[in-house]
């Protein structure tokens, strides 16, 4: 399969809903960039790159390692300045006011950063009082972040004495002390154990289920099909296409691929399966399989195997439904762990 | 936004508190070091000795009244010798077998050469091995010079006026320019006690003062490789938040640590490094400019390890030819001249004249004001790299 050329591929960010009669004027997005380019030298790191997250939505940036994932991140929230384009939090401009639009951001870079001399406890509270939380109110606050992601009991140890799992929850939890309407992870369960990497996807879950707008990068696809409503394909510096898992996949037609296991004759089962009304092509890939590519393959299964009755016996099926890897594979022309 | 820079600000306190820097390198190595220089080498216990060979070649009235000058001195008493050589051949010779710390020689011809209005050379000989003595003897000279300068001037001008030659010496002398006496009021001592023991203790002041304040500045490439430095900037704060937090603990401590090795020179020597006010302007400057320098550093090596290694050469070289190692005067020609490439230099300079003169801070604004050149150049180049290098 050849990667098409990024420019072909229909891209529109997606235009604010209108819903009908007269409403209050709808809330900005919690997170909204358009025209975001960087390079260095030569090199275009990122291009172009716009999209909106709503506000409660799970937006998820999915790419290789090297599309400009971090790069992308690293202008959402300051750390670099882009070249072109621009970002807003809540409506509030980063370039122009870049104090009120950091406060509404809550970002977890990839690596762990904490201090690892010092507890649990401790780096919560210095990363506290540098976001300025009230004194009164900061120890309270701190007691919840380490109860929202399970480290009560070890506040008080240093952090470099911390498991993996338990270094990337504190990570994530010093990013939540000062209440940001946005969640910014950045690839928050690289180096995880599944233990760990579920009670993070979990706890995720549970704080977008709460309301907080979350962008989501990481070249997981399995992550990012579960945690986000919507997300963008980046690649060399570019998003190259963005929508609904739903969406994404139709890129790639709707052809499922059907697997079938018979005994009797196969070869007079290929012809009638063949006849079926919704199969695009039959193929033996062996002496008793049958690879088919249909339109909508698991709710055509009660026909095909009505289908060879009589001269065959269907002994076992597998449905393979298009996927986000899929899609990703026909965009590009490389896999996410390229 | 002053809160989160007490915040950086007693972090880094802490930490530098919990690794030892704070309290080992501000404070006891530089102090230990300083007190063991004191006591070996300076201190008026034993008295200091000199003695000072003396070549008359002239035989006039100008050696014969310096001579008269140094044996009367009160203030020489019991610590200057002169002992008289018979050339300038022998001096070398005696200089080099240590027989005298220093040697002046007297031309022939140059009372004569004076008293015509057209000046005269005293030469000095000194030896690396006695400072002490280098001292005394420049004193005695730069106070002959003096003299010699003024007398020619008015010879000259009494000649040009058409006076005869045979009258323009009680004419000079009758018009206020002076005889061939130099009065030697101050102590010249009190330059040798300057180097002996004030040295040693404003030189490890100016050399850990490096190191103090350098250890903030490298801690922010720590940061950056924690990853903290990145989370502390996408924070709701000004970005110069971090490194001023860090940038003002660690001239704070290195403030502190030049302040009591200076009060420690002081109890252990019971020398004065001069006007207090004065000295501590000048230290101020020396750890505004060590903080532009290490910043300087910081803001060109990528890792927090180049940093550590990069600082301590540069500390070190600037110690050395900024004479906060070695004497200044012990060091040739080139090494003394390329010392005004350093805050060392200015700052050791600055502090020998506050404490071997007893003058104010005018005497030392110019020393001064080239260590705030020098912040303000490295301290520029550096933001500009910190910027660059998203310390900043």
């Amino acid at each position: 399969m050849t990667a098409p050329d990024p420019m072909t591929v229909p891209f529109t960010p997606p235009a604010p809903s209108t819903p009908p009669g007269p409403a209050p004027a709808p809330s900005p997005p919690a997170l909204s960039c358009r025209g975001l380019g960087k390079r260095y030298g030569d090199v275009h790191a990122v291009q172009d790159v716009g999209f909106d997250v709503a506000p409660g939505e799970a937006y998820g940036l999915l790419g290789p390692n090297g599309a400009g994932k971090t790069t992308t991140i690293s202008m959402l929230v300051g750390l670099l300045r882009p070249d072109s384009g621009h970002v807003r939090v809540c409506g509030v401009d980063l370039a122009a006011d870049p104090m009120r639009a950091k406060a509404r951001i809550g970002y977890v870079p990839q690596e762990i950063a904490l201090y690892p001399e010092l507890t649990g406890r401790e780096n919560l509270r210095f990363f506290g009082r540098l976001f300025g939380l009230p004194r009164r109110e900061l120890a309270g606050r701190i007691e919840e972040v380490l109860d929202l992601v399970g480290l009560m009991g070890r506040a008080d140890s240093r952090v470099k004495t911390y498991s993996g799992g338990m270094k990337r929850r504190i990570n994530i939890g010093t990013a939540l002390l000062h209440r940001p309407d946005v969640l910014i992870l950045d690839e928050p369960t690289v180096g995880v154990d599944p233990q760990s990497r579920k009670a993070i996807l979990d706890g995720v879950e549970h704080l977008v289920g709460e309301g907080m707008s979350l962008l989501y990068t990481s070249h997981y696809m399995e992550e990012v099909e579960r945690v986000c409503d919507r997300v963008a394909i980046i690649d060399h510096g570019r998003i190259i296409a963005e929508g609904t898992r739903r969406e994404l996949i139709a890129l790639v037609g709707s052809a499922d691929k059907v697997e079938l296991s018979l005994d009797g004759d196969v070869e007079t089962a290929l012809a009638k399966l063949r006849a079926v009304e919704g199969v695009i092509e039959a193929a033996m890939t062996g002496a008793t399989s049958i690879r088919l590519l249909t339109e909508g393959g698991r709710h055509l299964l009660p026909a095909l195997i009505t289908a060879v009755d009589g001269c065959a016996t269907v002994t076992a099926t597998q449905v393979i439904e298009p996927d986000l890897e899929a899609t990703f594979l026909h965009l590009t022309g490389s896999t996410l762990r390229d | 936004m002053w809160r989160a820079l007490a915040a950086v600000g007693a972090l880094e306190l802490r930490t530098r508190l919990r690794d030892g820097t704070a309290l080992v390198i501000a404070l006891i190595v530089p102090v230990t070091l300083a007190t063991l220089f004191s006591v070996a080498l300076g201190g008026d216990d034993p008295p200091l000795r000199a003695t000072v060979g003396f070549v008359d070649l002239d035989g006039g009235e100008f050696p014969a009244s310096v001579r008269r000058e140094v044996v009367g001195s009160q203030e020489l008493k019991g610590s200057v010798t002169l002992r008289d050589l018979p050339g300038r051949e022998e001096a070398r010779r005696a200089l080099d077998a240590d027989e005298v710390g220093a040697a002046i020689v007297f031309p022939a011809g140059f009372s004569r050469s004076v008293g015509e209005g057209r000046g005269g050379d005293v030469a000095v000989l000194t030896s690396p091995e006695s400072p002490l003595a280098g001292v005394v003897a420049r004193a005695i000279v730069d106070r002959i010079s003096a003299l010699v300068d003024a007398r020619t001037l008015a010879v000259r001008a009494v000649l040009k006026a058409g006076v005869p030659g045979d009258e323009v010496k009680e004419m000079v002398e009758r018009n206020g320019a002076a005889g061939p006496s130099p009065a030697l009021e101050d102590d010249p001592l009190s330059g040798g006690k300057v180097d002996l023991s004030v040295h040693y203790g404003s030189g490890m002041a100016a050399l850990f003062a490096f190191f103090v304040v350098g250890a903030s500045f490298r801690g922010l490439l720590t940061e950056r490789k924690l990853g903290t430095l990145d989370r502390m900037r996408a924070g709701p704060l000004a970005v110069w938040v971090p490194f001023a937090g860090k940038a003002a603990v660690g001239f704070a401590l290195a403030l502190v640590s030049v302040c009591v090795t200076w009060a420690a020179s002081v109890l252990v020597s019971g020398a004065t490094w001069g006007d207090p006010p004065a000295v501590f302007v000048v230290l101020l400057a020396h750890v505004l400019a060590a903080a532009a320098i290490t910043m300087l550093v910081t803001s060109r090596v990528k890792t927090d390890a180049q940093a550590d290694g990069v600082i301590m050469v540069v500390s070190f070289v600037m110690a050395f030819l900024g004479g906060s190692l070695v004497p200044m005067h012990s060091l040739p020609g080139v090494l003394q001249a390329a010392a005004l490439l350093t805050p060392n230099g200015w700052t050791s300079t600055a502090l020998t004249e506050l404490a071997g003169s007893g003058a104010g801070l005018a005497a030392v604004a110019g020393p001064v004001a080239v260590l705030c050149a020098i912040t303000t150049v490295a301290g520029g180049l550096a933001v500009l790299g910190m910027k660059k290098g998203t310390l900043l």
